[in-house]
C-alpha cells in the first residue's frame, strides 16, 4: 500500500493542524448519489490516518439501496486538507479521502476514484480538463415556504436569502474555491453561485464543498438550502450548467484561431459530438432524481433534446461565441445537469463520452437542429435507467461495481415511487372518480 | 524549513558551517557549484531553490551559481580569506562578504542581510505585504493578525513569489521552482492554484498577485 506519511502535503497537514489547534478531521467522502459521508477523526488519529487510512463499512458508499457489506479504508487526500470556516472557533478540518479495498487496491465503489480515472485517460491522450460550473440552489424557511419573491437578478435589500449566500461565498472563498459571480436566479427564492473554472477533480470536491457550506450557513439562518432540481411546480428548477474545455500543452484545444464566431476547433467539435451521443446514456448521472425530469419539462429553458447552439437558452450544449482575443474561454455549456448530481460520476460521464468522441472522430450535428433529427433527452427517470442499463461507454468508463449500484438505486427509487400516492393524482381523480 | 546550500571544497569547513546554520534554524544541504546537489541529505522531489546559498572560498563558484536561471536572484553569502581579497572582483555577485575567520553571530547576521536584500526576508523570518505576513518559520500565514489557512502548494507558491517580489514570473518558472523538475502536470495547474490563493488572501491583498498578460504572474510589494 502506498506510504503517504512522508509526501510534504502531509507533513503541511499535520502541522497547520498542530499551529491552529483544530481538534477534530472530518474525513469526506460520497456515496454513489453524491450524497456527502463524513467519518470525524480525533487529531490525535490524524498521522496514522494519513499513514494507513481508517476503516470504514463500504455500504457507506452504496446509497439508499445498499449491496453486501465490505470493509473498505477511507485514505485522507492531504492536498484537500481545510480548516472549516463554519464550525465553531474552526476547530475542525476536512479532508477528502480516498478509498480502497484492504489490500490497497482503489475501491471499484469509490465515485471520486473513478472520475479520478477517466482524467488518467485524458492526460494519456495529452488532455487536461477545465471545467466552470454555475450552481442554482433554493433557499426556503424552515417549512420548506419560498423566503421571497425576488426574481432574476433582482435586487432586493430586504431579501432574506442574500446574507446566506454572501456569507456561503465567503467561506467558500476561504476554503480556496473562487466564486465568479452570484446573483437571484429566476424562480422566488432561487440563488445561483458560479465557481471560476478549475481541474476536473477540484470542481467535483468544490460542489460537494458549496453543498454543505450552503446547508451549513442556511441552517445558522434558520433556513434550508436545497438542491432539489425542481422544488416548486410551475417555477425554474436549478440547473448545475457545467463550462468544459480541453487544454493541451497548455493552449486550449477547444480554441480554433482561424474560425469566425462561434466555431469550435475540430477536437472541440468532435468532443461536442460525443457528449451529445451520448447524452442519453449518461442522463441517469447528470440527472439522477425521478425529480430531474420535472425541470427537464418544455417551457423552463432546459433542453429537452442532445441539441447544440450558439445563442439559444434551451439547447442541451451552448457555445459561447468565439473571442479571437480570449482563447482560453472557448468552451461548451452544458446544460441538463442538475445540482443533484453526483459530480464525480456526472463528470466522469460526460468527460468520458467528450474524449470517447475525439477519439473515435465523431461529427457534430449542425447548430440548432431539433427534433426530429436529434435524438430526445430522456423523458422519466425510467428512460434514463434503460438508457444507462445498455451503456457500453458508461460501463467502460465507471466500471460494473459503480454503474450496477447506481442501478439498483435508481430502479429501487422507481419502484418506491410508483408505489406512492401523490398530491397531484388526489387533486385530480379523488372526486372526479 | 528554510534550506541552506553550503558550497566548498574543505569539508571540514563545510561540516563546521552546516552546524552553525542548522543551529540557526535552517537546513543545511551540500550543494555543487554547478547547482546541484548531493542527494540523500532528506532533500524534497527535485532540487528546489534555496533560501540562502553559502559559498565558502570561491568566487568563480558564485558566478557559476548564479549562471542557472533559477538560482539568479538566491541570498549568497560569500566568505573569503582575507589573502583571496586582492584580486577579488568588488562586485562578484555575492549578496554578501564574510572575511574569515568569522564568527557564528556574524554568519547570522549576513545571512539576514542577504535574504533582506534578495527577498524582502525580515530578520525574524517574515515577509511583510502590508497587513499581509508571512512567517517563513512557522509557516504561518495571517492578515491583520487573522490566520489564513493555505494548502501545502499553495503556501509555496505564495512564498516563492511574495519572496521574489515585483518579478514576472513564467508559468513554466513557476512550475519548476515550486512543483520542481519532476511534475507532469500542465501549466494551468499553475493559474488554478494562482486563483485559490488569490481567493484566500481576500480582497485586499488578491490584487498584490498580478497577472501579466502572456507572460506569467506578479507578486507586488510596493513600499
Amino acid at each position: 500500500m502506498q506510504e503517504l506519511d512522508d509526501t510534504p502535503e502531509a507533513a503541511y497537514a499535520l502541522r497547520t493542524a498542530k499551529r491552529r489547534d483544530v481538534r477534530f478531521v472530518r474525513l469526506w467522502f460520497v456515496d454513489v448519489l453524491g450524497l456527502l459521508k463524513a467519518v470525524a477523526i480525533p487529531i490525535s488519529e490524524l498521522e496514522n490516518a494519513l499513514e494507513r487510512g481508517v476503516g470504514i463499512d463500504g455500504s457507506a458508499l452504496d446509497g439508499t439501496f445498499r449491496g453486501r457489506e465490505r470493509d473498505v479504508i477511507a485514505v485522507p487526500d492531504p492536498a484537500t486538507f481545510q480548516v472549516l470556516p463554519w464550525t465553531p472557533d474552526e476547530r475542525v478540518a476536512r479532508m477528502f479521502c480516498a478509498i480502497r479495498s484492504p489490500d490497497g487496491a482503489p475501491s471499484p465503489g469509490d465515485s471520486r476514484a473513478a472520475l479520478e480515472r477517466v482524467l488518467a485517460q485524458a492526460a494519456e491522450l495529452g488532455f487536461e480538463l477545465q471545467v466552470g460550473a454555475e450552481v442554482e440552489f433554493f433557499l426556503f424557511d424552515r417549512d420548506g415556504g419560498p423566503t421571497d419573491d425576488g426574481s432574476y437578478f433582482d435586487f432586493q435589500a430586504q431579501d432574506s436569502g442574500s446574507p446566506v449566500r454572501r456569507r456561503t461565498i465567503e467561506h467558500l472563498e476561504g476554503m480556496g474555491i473562487p466564486v465568479k459571480a452570484s446573483h437571484h436566479e429566476a424562480a422566488p427564492s432561487q440563488h445561483e453561485i458560479d465557481l471560476v473554472h478549475t481541474d476536473a477533480l477540484s470542481m467535483a470536491d468544490a460542489i460537494v464543498t458549496l453543498r454543505a457550506a450552503a446547508k451549513q450557513v442556511a441552517a445558522e439562518h434558520g433556513q434550508l438550502a436545497s438542491f432539489m432540481p425542481k422544488p416548486l411546480t410551475g417555477a425554474f428548477g436549478s440547473g448545475l450548467h457545467l463550462h468544459l474545455s480541453l487544454f493541451e500543452d497548455g493552449e486550449n484545444a477547444f480554441f480554433d484561431p482561424d474560425a469566425a464566431d462561434a466555431s469550435l476547433s475540430p477536437i472541440g467539435a468532435a468532443f461536442l459530438a460525443g457528449v451529445l451521443a451520448h447524452a442519453r446514456e449518461t442522463s441517469a448521472l447528470t440527472n439522477q432524481w425521478s425529480n430531474s425530469y420535472k425541470r427537464l419539462t418544455p417551457g423552463f429553458e432546459a433542453p429537452e433534446a442532445a441539441t447544440w447552439t450558439a445563442h439559444g437558452r434551451s439547447a442541451l450544449v451552448r457555445v459561447p461565441s468565439n473571442r479571437p482575443d480570449l482563447p482560453d474561454a472557448a468552451r461548451i455549456e452544458l446544460r441538463s445537469p442538475d445540482p443533484g448530481c453526483n459530480p464525480y460520476l456526472a463528470l466522469a460521464a460526460v468527460i468520458g463520452a467528450g474524449l470517447r468522441g475525439v477519439e473515435a472522430a465523431y461529427l457534430a450535428p449542425p447548430a440548432d437542429e431539433g427534433e426530429p433529427s436529434a435524438p430526445p433527452l430522456p423523458a422519466t427517470l425510467n428512460e434514463a435507467v434503460d438508457a444507462l442499463a445498455g451503456s457500453e461507454l458508461v460501463r467502460d468508463l465507471l466500471g460494473d461495481r459503480l454503474v450496477d449500484a447506481v442501478l439498483r438505486n435508481k430502479r429501487g427509487e422507481i419502484e418506491a415511487e410508483r408505489a406512492t400516492v401523490t398530491e397531484y393524482e388526489r387533486a385530480t381523480l379523488l372526486r372526479r372518480l | 524549513m528554510s534550506d541552506a546550500w553550503i558550497i566548498g571544497d574543505d569539508d571540514g569547513v563545510v561540516q563546521e558551517t552546516a552546524r552553525a546554520v542548522a543551529e540557526l534554524g535552517f537546513r543545511p544541504l551540500r550543494a555543487h557549484a554547478n547547482g546541484s546537489i548531493d542527494v540523500d541529505q532528506g532533500a524534497s522531489s527535485g532540487r528546489g531553490t534555496p533560501d540562502v546559498a553559502i559559498v565558502l572560498g570561491s568566487v568563480s563558484s558564485v558566478q557559476s551559481l548564479r549562471a542557472a536561471p533559477d538560482l539568479q536572484d538566491v541570498p549568497i553569502v560569500l566568505s573569503l580569506g582575507p589573502e583571496q581579497l586582492d584580486d577579488a572582483d568588488p562586485l562578484v555577485g555575492a549578496d554578501e562578504l564574510l572575511i574569515t575567520p568569522f564568527a557564528p553571530a556574524e554568519l547570522r547576521m549576513r545571512i539576514a542581510r542577504a535574504r533582506k536584500q534578495a527577498h524582502g526576508v525580515g530578520a525574524d523570518d517574515v515577509v511583510r505585504a502590508g497587513t499581509l505576513e508571512l512567517d517563513l518559520a512557522t509557516y504561518q500565514v495571517t492578515i491583520d493578525g487573522r490566520p489564513v489557512d493555505f494548502t501545502y502548494t499553495e503556501y509555496e507558491l505564495l512564498r516563492f513569489l511574495a519572496t521574489h517580489p515585483n518579478r514576472v514570473f513564467s508559468r513554466e518558472a513557476l512550475l519548476t521552482s515550486v512543483w520542481g523538475y519532476d511534475y507532469y502536470g500542465g501549466a494551468r495547474t499553475v493559474d488554478v492554484h494562482v486563483r485559490r490563493v488569490r481567493a484566500k488572501l481576500g480582497a485586499e491583498h488578491a490584487q498584490r498577485l498580478k497577472t501579466i498578460r502572456s507572460v506569467g504572474y506578479r507578486f507586488e510589494i510596493l513600499e
